[in-house]
């Protein structure tokens, strides 16, 4: 039934690199005159200070980024950080307080509400955290929702729902009603219903925190598959730090409505920004996430006798550190040597000592979009 | 490190000095004692230290009077009003045609035909089992005859089923028509919402018995009255029903249809309404139950049907009648419940019934029916059911009802006059007595401590009101009528049956309800019992009440402590049921004994729904307390069925008002400071 080869996305490949997604000093503060809040000194109180106040709670302080297209870009922190409040202020689900948010060019706060339709409708969709299933509908109906509220044809719909349910692995159980699915099989159907309408900009919120680990390492591959064919652009809320440094291709921290720390995942565990990202990625073996560039003594003149890239992780490069006697250079991505591979410095780090080189120009910054 | 100082000093800010939480503690328990004590210096300083209230108070002429003359205005204007002769007259003549044409029918479809209809929907929106219930249910208006005593000299009961059938149909089709749309409204607008939730809250609260006489004088006695008392009963929930089923739709899935872009009409259209369908036929199931329940009641004001036998029975006393016609009527009750609720069980998956037929089926379906009820009227000219295929079972039961009184004669006499001679009027006689101020400002001291100062206004301002609605000593209105009416007096009557039967299920149902929830035997036992009992209509109680304890208070209390016994147990196993588990196990783990566990654990957490529990407990016996009066029950209800009966329209539309000041202050009182209708 289903095509071998679906044409999911990859037709129309724009290849400018304005970012999809720019999002500029965004502002949300929930609770009574949020407006007045503004640039008032009450700002920079405690959280709980300013709830007895003046009865807001600030979700999103002047959080700016870009998301590439084509990027992974994870917001990670943990729960009341206001990473779903924020991205739900990408699309308007949630009305941001200030600041201006362009999606695909196109200014989405100034939006009127028929042209934000026509954004939800084509440009981008959402996963949900407990899935958002319709719970009276069955999953091939749930899957066509997004071009049902286009006014697609019946026929063209289902079949194009039949097309991205085979490719989530959910041939077969088209006409199950969503609460006769296990909950891995109900967010599938969530994702193909997100993929239905070929958006070119994907949003998870918290997708998989409601799975179990295994069914939730299942579906982080079957994301990491997906995007490998279909190139979309993804914003991706998690507060699972290991699920951030496996699919993100750059990951935001956030903390009390802030950016503390924007970098890829080797950035974020091997330079972190402050003591609470310190404190995040404390436990995180850095055999796997960090890159040769964190390991480098200064090139003197030795001859290598074999060569690394310096985006290698250090944990796959053991076979060469133990195979081979010489000195073992490293190369950036124009295969140019950048310096030499500290043996003791590898081991220091895989052991867990805190004891290694930060690559020049870390991204320590907030919202400096990285060419990853 | 700046995040611990932060931390500390957010710690240190939410803890203001001691002292300050103590005073504002003790103001807060100190407030309803200190307005206690104000309203009783007010109260005296007004009238005095009299007992009860005091006479001579009457507001205008006397509410009563005003009653009677919008009566006799009615009366002189009925034809020449634009509003009286086209939109009530109007409206008068649609519903009683309405209801004709739907008597004809059924009488057109003949008896072959309405057995077979009820047959088919049961069967298309449930199970076989539900299909032959019905049939069963049905037959039975046929079979089951009262010989020459029923009214009109009819002796089978096909046809005053008929026209409570009827007469119900036009009801709820007319409260559909105004509560589901009413229901989506108030769940779109908020403001819609807030209008007309006070409405909706009084609504509720109202013993049908409150407005049955200010209809009467709009559409005097008949059908039409009926349909209407009907209509303001069972919109209320369905309008709640319908609201609260649409906004509890799960907020991340209107969420995922707004992600993708639907409008607000294709949100409610495919997603709101579709997962509300479940509460809505849930909703339009009581509405049908309530309709029944109101359409015998509404016997009193001139509708037919089986209503009339039993209303007869009640007044000559003919209680193996009574019996038989009530019998019917819970026939009637059990079909409607179970084939409506079958309705809803598939409503919100499989859109509409149960059963997936294909247009071909449905049509030989329709069809054949169409060709059945063709042959057996026009060639084997059927009609209603035939006289002589019946029996009558009216002699067994009076027989059978003798024997059971003459058995516990002993029982009912020894408990009527234990009770009677030592509760009820006792009660009676103190709350007679009872100083009204000393009454407002219990009230409202009560009110104060469990809802605040807005509360503590309202209800004694309700007191008040509730003594106002007297008539003047020695009343007579344009030389013809005249009676007494004091309003506080018979108030109070009402409310000391209200008090003993509440006491009786509280005391009863409470224990039956933890029993329900601790034994499994005890649910088995208990759970088709009150299923039973909840789909009876108010007005069926009341037959063998009067059987055992003839008429009088003692049948009133005795009626409202059964009609309303299910709602205490009930709401009491639902709170102990809602406990948590976990919560359970941890004090099983730290050894309590099953008493501690009940004591401190599950009772405690189940509190609010033992609240919940006796506000409708309370209501529903004040409900059943005033239609008692039927039965001679004193009070507010006596005077409403006096009211009719001597079309002394005043005395029954004050003490209508009177029940309703006295719901509200009820209701409020036993509700805690929570708001209801909130969702989790």
């Amino acid at each position: 039934m289903t095509a071998p080869t679906p044409t999911v996305g990859s037709e129309q490949v724009d290849t400018s690199d304005a970012p999809v997604i720019e999002a500029r000093d965004v502002w949300k503060i929930f609770g009574p005159h949020p407006e007045r809040l503004l640039g008032s000194d009450d700002l920079d109180l405690p959280r709980a200070e300013l709830h007895a106040k003046t009865g807001n709670t600030i979700a999103s302080r002047d959080v700016s980024f870009d998301v590439a297209r084509g990027e992974v870009f994870v917001i990670m922190g943990l729960s009341g950080s206001g990473k779903s409040t924020l991205v739900r202020c990408i699309t308007r689900l949630v009305e941001p307080t200030s600041g201006t948010i362009s999606m695909c060019g196109q200014d989405v706060l100034r939006a009127d509400a028929r042209s934000l339709r026509q954004l939800r409708r084509t440009k981008v969709a959402m996963v949900f955290q407990h899935f958002g299933l319709f719970p009276h509908r069955t999953v091939i109906d749930n899957a066509a929702y997004g071009l049902e509220v286009q006014r697609v044809p019946k026929q063209t719909r289902h079949e194009r729902a039949r097309e991205i349910l085979g490719i989530v692995g959910l041939a077969g159980v088209e006409s199950s009603y969503p609460d006769q699915l296990s909950g891995g099989m109900q967010q599938r159907v969530g994702l193909a219903r997100a993929l239905a309408v070929d958006p070119e900009v994907l949003i998870f919120d918290e997708a998989f925190s409601a799975l179990d680990p295994l069914i939730r390492r299942e579906m982080q591959d079957e994301v990491a598959r997906l995007q490998a064919r279909l190139h979309k652009t993804v914003v991706f809320v998690t507060h699972d730090l290991d699920e951030a440094l496996k699919i993100g291709d750059r990951i935001a921290i956030m903390k009390d409505g802030r950016f503390v720390q924007v970098g890829t995942p080797a950035e974020i565990v091997g330079a972190p920004a402050d003591d609470y990202v310190a404190e995040f990625v404390r436990d995180v073996p850095r055999g796997k996430v960090l890159t040769a560039a964190f390991a480098l003594q200064p090139h003197a003149g030795e001859t290598p006798e074999s060569v690394v890239n310096q985006d290698a992780r250090l944990g796959e490069l053991l076979p060469v550190i133990f195979g081979v006697q010489g000195p073992i250079g490293v190369v950036g991505s124009d295969d140019q040597l950048v310096g030499i591979l500290d043996r003791r410095m590898v081991v220091h780090i895989l052991a867990g000592r805190e004891q290694h080189n930060v690559p020049e120009e870390p991204t320590l910054e907030p919202s400096t979009p990285a060419a990853s | 490190m700046s995040p611990p100082s932060a931390a500390s000093s957010l710690a240190s800010a939410e803890a203001p000095p001691p002292f300050l939480i103590d005073v504002g503690r003790l103001g807060r328990r100190l407030a309803p004692l200190a307005v206690g004590i104000a309203i009783c210096i007010a109260g005296v300083a007004l009238s005095g230290f009299h007992k009860g209230f005091p006479a001579k108070w009457v507001l205008g002429g006397g509410v009563p009077n005003w009653f009677d003359r919008a009566d006799s205005w009615v009366q002189t204007n009925q034809s020449s009003n634009f509003f009286l002769h086209h939109i009530i007259g109007g409206l008068g003549s649609f519903l009683n045609s309405a209801t004709n044409d739907l008597v004809s029918a059924l009488h057109w479809l003949t008896w072959v035909g309405v057995l077979i209809l009820a047959v088919l929907v049961a069967w298309l929106v449930g199970r076989w089992k539900t299909a032959i219930f019905a049939a069963l249910m049905v037959s039975s208006f046929g079979i089951l005859q009262i010989p020459n005593g029923g009214p009109n000299g009819i002796s089978d009961m096909w046809q005053p089923a008929m026209t409570t059938l009827s007469l119900m149909a036009v009801a709820i089709v007319i409260s559909t028509i105004i509560g589901i749309p009413l229901g989506v409204a108030s769940a779109v607008w908020t403001p819609v919402s807030k209008t007309l939730r006070p409405i909706l809250d009084v609504a509720q609260i109202l013993p049908a018995f409150a407005y049955l006489v200010p209809i009467v004088v709009l559409f005097s006695i008949g059908n039409p009255a009926g349909i209407v008392a009907t209509v303001i009963y069972a919109v209320p929930p369905l309008v709640r029903f319908t609201e609260v089923g649409i906004r509890t739709v799960r907020r991340d899935v209107i969420e995922a249809g707004e992600a993708f872009g639907a409008t607000r009409r294709q949100i409610l259209r495919d997603i709101q309404l579709p997962l509300a369908a479940q509460a809505i036929m849930l909703g339009l199931n009581q509405v049908i139950m309530m309709a029944l329940s109101i359409v015998v009641i509404a016997s009193l004001v001139g509708a037919g049907g089986l209503g009339d036998p039993v209303l007869q029975a009640l007044q000559t006393q003919d209680l193996g009648m009574g019996a038989v016609a009530g019998l019917l009527i819970v026939f009637m009750a059990m079909w409607l419940d179970r084939t409506s609720a079958a309705l809803g069980k598939h409503a919100t998956r499989r859109v509409g019934v149960g059963k997936r037929l294909t247009r071909p089926q449905l049509a030989i379906l329709w069809g054949g029916l169409l060709v059945v009820v063709l042959v057996a009227q026009y060639g084997l000219n059927l009609g209603d059911w035939p006289s002589g295929w019946g029996f009558s079972i009216v002699d067994h039961v009076t027989n059978g009802m003798n024997w059971v009184t003459n058995q516990l004669t002993h029982v009912s006499e020894s408990l009527s006059s234990f009770l009677t001679l030592h509760v009820l009027n006792p009660l009676q006689a103190f709350l007679n007595d009872f100083p009204w101020w000393l009454m407002a400002a219990l009230v409202g001291a009560a009110a104060w401590a469990r809802g605040g100062p807005r509360r503590a206004i309202l209800l004694v301002g309700c007191v008040a009101l509730m003594g106002l609605m007297q008539a003047p000593v020695g009343y007579t209105f344009q030389g013809v009528t005249s009676y007494d009416f004091s309003a506080w007096g018979d108030a109070m009557q009402t409310l000391s049956l209200v008090i003993v039967a509440l006491v009786l299920d509280l005391a009863v149902g409470i224990p039956l309800g933890i029993a329900a929830y601790r034994w499994r035997a005890a649910d088995a036992v208990l759970r088709p019992i009150l299923d039973f009992l909840q789909t009876l209509p108010a007005f069926v109680y009341l037959i063998p009440v009067v059987a055992l304890f003839g008429v009088g208070n003692l049948a009133g209390v005795t009626a409202s402590f059964v009609y309303a016994l299910p709602a205490a147990v009930r709401a009491t196993t639902l709170g102990l049921r809602a406990v948590q588990r976990e919560v359970i196990e941890a004090g099983q783990s730290f050894g309590s004994t099953r008493w501690q566990l009940l004591l401190k654990i599950e009772l405690p957490i189940a509190r609010p729904y033992i609240t919940l529990a006796v506000n409708q407990t309370i209501l529903l016996v004040m409900a059943e307390v005033v239609v008692a009066g039927l039965v001679g029950a004193g009070g507010l209800g006596l005077d409403v069925v006096t009211g009719f009966s001597r079309s002394e329209v005043g005395l029954g539309a004050a003490a209508g008002l009177t029940m309703v000041l006295m719901g509200i202050v009820l209701d409020r009182l036993s509700q805690t400071r929570q708001t209801q209708g909130g969702q989790g």
